[in-house]
């Protein structure tokens, strides 16, 4: 039976794009800890050419007009909200608003939202540069895995305040993940090489993760914490209300509802 | 088959999604190509669903089983999707802001043609047309957020020509703009219509605007039954009708007619005698609002100047004016929004800016232009519960209050999905159940169906005469005026320029007078029961209802 078109959701062949790109994405990431030279300008092409590429097999693909609507009105929100905080020491406005979309309307569009509006924002906060494209891998993961997080439990439907614990956790995870991810990309080289805590080209992986993890703390937990503080705060405060108004919406857009065309109303043959 | 039909609808019936009830039933009708069609219908009949099935918006988006057959210029609507009828169809909703999307009126005329990847050159060269053909060439370069109601509709119809499509649908475009505008926006319609050949579908409720601009009327019953016949005959036996129409049948001519002249020529024989000069009481109550030489002035601007007026109980006031005379200022002074540059208001002897909690509910209620602003919860039982608790009242006293009204509203429904004249009635009662000693409404008839307005009208009335409280109406409505107010309030550029009884201020002006008026002039009576009760009181014997 025919219906109306669903909310987004990633094609086979876009699946199989997104998880080559991320595999790229997440080897730019992780790269100092399996290699010797140094690949980080490699990676720099290498992940925004992979950004490029994903965003364009998405738009090939049939995306809904309502879905995209959805997208860019939230993109927009989110654009907003970035320069609300103040950009320094992780008080970061736009996590929860991600997470919570996410939330409603499910992984693909989620990680597309991550993608759109970390790119939309950073026009607006001049925000753009080489990480650009690792931020907007990192935020379109967070937007996937807060889609993906289950919704039922045990047979029961997660709702009300279970739900709001599910999404403070993941939002303090999320904060850590993305403070993590930052720390990556950036501690090759903003170091220089005869630091203590300097990336070794080459050396131990258990040598360099320790080194790593000291550089995180010493650094940007003090960016991760209130990062985590801010975002659960905002689902603390808004989840309910904000939960409540996107699954009005959402049915309101009529996903996926059924259309029927009949010869005749009455009888049905 | 020799017809130039552009809309066919062949025995369409439709059943959206999550409901049992059908919205139609077996319609048919053909729309020829350059005819300009009315659609009415009560609000919630399916005015809007009928338009959005034009363009194959409902279904394909909404959901729903349609039956039947719907082709526009021999295309069927079930084989094609909204999109592949976008070249096709123009649609223009109820407010222009919501559809724009860029910032200037050239951007908006051109995105269109973007998005269907039309040349440099043709786009150039449509838009040119675009702005000379609806009159918008001074206005290329200005950003949309600045023009006024009436020139951001004709923008927004002037982005949906620019694709040539063959068939213009608008769903009331209209109801958000005040009289002038609504009248600037339906001549260039009526234009269109006959210098292009354009197939236009419209839907309105306030009639005696689009009335004379209509080749046919589509009517559609509560029942889901609809029929397409010419003005004068749908008319006849229309629930739905302007004034005019409504005097007509009460007068039991032999025809509706569909403008005040022609109806003038068929009552000369009702006007030949001497009307009684009738008595224009004024309002004994106490004073409840002084206003002593207010003025206001927004930077440069002066808004009021040195206005004096005197608001007493038990009195319905309208305040009308031009948009920018000084209305709005007026009646955020009176409420208290703001302090006034200079002068003085004292209602009930205290300054309204000083009012707070409970004092405040009990003292002033206000009702903006846009009522679901007062509407912050997720459900008619949970506004009415925030009321009872603000206003002190016992459980469901709101809610009885909004049922006295309309019966029929479902305390679970979520507010912004109650229709226009739902939401003014849980609006008004949040509001009246703490029965305000002044109670002010900016422009409350926006968007309102006759029957939402005659709810509205009762409503007023009973409050103003049975508990002798102070109403205050902003509004360019003058039948409105005509039915509710006794005294009217008329300001220019911030001055009083009239102020009297409403039958004196109506009918010294033939702009303002009310189409009862204007018909039976020089009678001074300005409603059908006015007329009615007159030309009796006159003659000496009642007419046959």
């Amino acid at each position: 039976m025919k219906s109306t078109a669903d909310v987004y959701r990633l094609s086979r062949q876009s699946k199989v794009v997104l998880s080559f790109t991320s595999a790229i994405a997440l080897a730019g990431f992780a790269w100092p800890f399996f290699y010797a030279g140094n690949l980080h300008w490699i990676f720099v092409v290498a992940i925004a050419a992979s950004a490029f590429l994903l965003v364009s097999e998405i738009g090939i693909g049939s995306i809904d007009a309502k879905s995209i609507a959805l997208l860019g009105v939230m993109s927009a929100f989110i654009t907003l909200l970035r320069p609300l905080g103040a950009g320094a020491a992780g008080l970061e406005p736009i996590w929860f608003a991600l997470i919570i979309a996410a939330r409603v309307f499910g992984p693909s569009w989620g990680f597309l939202l991550g993608v759109t509006s970390m790119t939309t924002s950073a026009l607006l906060t001049g925000g753009v540069g080489p990480w650009l494209a690792y931020q907007v891998f990192a935020a379109g993961w967070i937007g996937l895995l807060a889609g993906a997080l289950p919704h039922k439990f045990g047979g029961r439907l997660i709702r009300g305040s279970t739900e709001k614990a599910l999404l403070i956790v993941f939002g303090i995870f999320a904060s850590f993940a993305f403070g993590i991810l930052m720390d990556l990309q950036f501690w090759p080289w903003v170091l220089g090489s005869n630091t203590q805590l300097s990336y070794i080209p080459g050396g131990e992986l258990s040598e360099n993760l320790s080194r790593f993890t000291t550089f995180h703390f010493a650094s940007s937990m003090a960016w991760d914490i209130p990062r985590a503080i801010l975002t659960s705060t905002l689902i603390v405060l808004t989840a309910t209300p904000f939960l409540r108004a996107l699954r009005r919406t959402y049915f309101k857009a009529a996903f996926l509802t059924p259309i029927e065309f009949r010869s005749a109303l009455h009888n049905k043959s | 088959m020799g017809c130039v039909c552009m809309i066919t609808f062949n025995n369409v019936s439709l059943i959206y999604p999550h409901s049992l009830q059908t919205v139609f039933e077996d319609l048919s009708f053909t729309i020829e190509e350059g005819e300009m069609v009315l659609v009415i219908g009560a609000t919630g009949s399916g005015k809007s669903s009928l338009l959005r099935l034009i363009n194959g918006l409902v279904p394909h988006h909404t959901g729903g089983i349609l039956a039947g057959d719907i082709t526009v210029d021999g295309i069927s609507t079930s084989l094609t999707k909204p999109g592949g009828l976008a070249h096709l169809i123009g649609i223009v909703g109820q407010n222009p802001a919501h559809g724009f999307v860029t910032d200037t009126v050239e951007e908006e005329l051109v995105f269109g043609m973007e998005a269907l990847n039309f040349a440099p050159d043709v786009m150039r060269k449509r838009v040119e047309e675009i702005l000379d053909l609806l009159s918008l060439a001074q206005l290329r370069s200005r950003s949309i957020a600045t023009l006024s109601g009436g020139e951001q509709q004709r923008v927004a119809i002037g982005s949906a020509l620019v694709m040539h499509p063959k068939v213009l649908v608008l769903d009331e475009p209209t109801s958000a703009l005040d009289p002038i505008a609504a009248e600037e926006v339906l001549s260039i319609l009526h234009r269109l219509v006959h210098d292009l050949g354009l197939t236009v579908v419209i839907s309105e409720h306030k009639l005696e605007r689009v009335i004379g601009f209509a080749d046919r009327i589509i009517a559609i019953s509560a029942e889901g039954k609809a029929e397409i016949d010419i003005p004068e005959e749908i008319l006849k036996k229309s629930p739905i009708a302007p004034p005019i129409v409504h005097l007509a049948r009460a007068l039991n001519l032999d025809s509706v007619g569909t403008s005040v002249r022609e109806v003038r020529r068929m009552t000369t024989h009702l006007r030949d005698f001497t009307p009684l000069v009738a008595q224009s009481e004024s309002a004994t109550g106490e004073s409840v609002v002084e206003i002593e030489k207010i003025s206001h002035i927004y930077g440069e601007k002066l808004a009021l100047r040195e206005v004096s007026l005197n608001f007493k109980s038990g009195e319905i006031t309208a305040v009308m004016g031009r948009n920018g005379a000084g209305k709005s200022t007026l009646f955020k002074s009176i409420v208290g929004f703001h302090k006034a540059t200079g002068g003085k208001i004292r209602i009930l002897g205290q300054d309204p800016t000083e009012l707070k909690g409970r004092q405040r509910l009990s003292t002033i209620g206000f009702i903006p232009q846009e009522p679901s602003d007062l509407l912050i919860h997720s459900s008619v039982s949970k506004e009415c519960a925030a009321s009872d608790h603000d206003n002190a009242l016992e459980e469901g006293s709101t809610f009885a209050f909004l049922t006295r009204m309309t019966p029929t509203v479902n305390p679970e429904a979520h507010p912004r999905d109650l229709s226009e004249g739902q939401r003014l009635s849980l609006v008004l009662a949040l509001i009246l159940c703490s029965a305000p000693d002044v109670l002010v409404m900016d422009e409350p008839t926006r968007g309102l169906d006759y029957q939402a307005k005659s709810l509205l009208v009762d409503t007023l009335v009973s409050y103003s005469r049975n508990l002798g409280k102070c109403v205050l109406i902003a509004t360019h409505d003058v039948e409105l005026v005509a039915e509710v107010a006794d005294r009217v309030v008329f300001l220019a550029d911030g001055d009083v320029v009239a102020d009297g009884p409403t039958l004196d201020v109506l009918l010294s002006s033939p702009a303002f007078a009310p189409q009862v008026a204007k018909v039976m002039s020089p009678a001074p009576w300005l409603t059908v029961t006015d007329a009615l009760r007159g030309i009796a009181e006159a003659t000496g014997k009642d007419l046959p209802s």
